[in-house]
């Protein structure tokens, strides 16, 4: 009697080491792709001169922290760092950054015509052109 | 008494005096070939929504009420109706580039979801146009998941280090 009922339970431990073991390989092909997007090091070295001190998580320039983060950017996913790439290059074009009130007491933080360049062509998603 | 009918007497005076002020309200556009609702992103329930609470000023499709027709109202009505416009336009959606597209959504979400839009004014004068909390969610997941949706449809556009 006993024996018998050994055979069912077996039965469903094996089951749920089949199921363990399907599950496990789906699991592997989800999500490969979380270190791809990171910023290019020439872009990322402007960055961090001319932008994140202001632009950063322990910002004491509260408007500046809250419209953008570069800290708060690195860990976001793809699309909201292509969204805000795109408002990067909307307010660059416009001249909008760094703010002009800014540059007044710091006529050193102002983008060289080459820094400007990096990051345009950067945050512009560098979209192929057209075929 | 005499006076009162006076000061009564000037002010309508005052009033129908800037009705004469030009005033133009930005045009109404019904068909637009390039709208956001027509291009498939957005499900019914969303649609109806952004209908409702965002295309007064958000898109072409503007519904004037009559005090927009009645100056001073009118002023402000064409005020927020214009930079509305300006500022995102349903109506060209499919006229903006991907980037551009992603921004926008990622404003939307954000808009919605402090309670930044609609406008206080605006839902002041169309109790239909108030968002309940549920709808703004509504409102955030479908923008989020559009967003989702059109850099993986977008992909092969994309060149990433």
């Amino acid at each position: 009697m006993k024996k018998l009922l050994l055979l069912p339970v077996l039965a469903l431990v094996a089951f749920f080491f089949l199921h363990a073991k399907v599950k496990d390989n789906i699991s592997i092909d989800v999500k490969p792709d979380v270190l791809e997007d990171q910023i290019p090091s020439h872009v990322k070295a402007v960055i961090d001169q001319k932008c994140y001190g202001c632009h950063n998580a322990d910002s004491k320039n509260e408007k500046g922290k809250e419209k953008l983060d570069w800290d708060d950017f690195e860990a976001s996913r793809k699309a909201k760092q292509l969204a805000t790439m795109a408002k990067i290059n909307e307010a660059l074009i416009k001249g909008d950054m760094p703010p002009a009130k800014f540059l007044e007491n710091k006529p050193e933080g102002k983008l060289s015509k080459e820094e400007l360049e990096t990051l345009l062509d950067w945050s512009a998603g560098k979209k192929k052109s057209p075929k | 008494m005499k006076r009162l009918t006076y000061i009564l007497g000037f002010l309508a005076l005052v009033l129908l005096g800037i009705q004469l002020v030009p005033n133009e309200l930005p045009e109404v556009q019904i068909y637009n070939t390039g709208d956001l609702i027509q291009s498939g992103l957005v499900s019914e329930d969303v649609a109806g929504l952004l209908k409702t609470s965002c295309y007064d000023c958000h898109s072409n499709e503007t519904v004037y009420p009559w005090y927009s027709k009645v100056a001073p109202t009118s002023w402000l009505v064409a005020k927020d109706v214009r930079e509305g416009r300006e500022e995102l336009n349903f109506s060209y959606w499919a006229e903006m580039d991907l980037m551009k597209q992603l921004g926008k959504l990622d404003d939307i979400a954000e808009a919605v979801e402090n309670g930044k839009m609609p406008m206080e004014i605006y839902v002041w004068m169309h109790k239909s146009a108030k968002l309940t909390d549920a709808q703004r969610e509504l409102i955030v997941a479908w923008a989020e998941g559009a967003m989702d949706t059109l850099v993986e449809e977008g992909e092969e556009d994309f060149e990433f280090e």
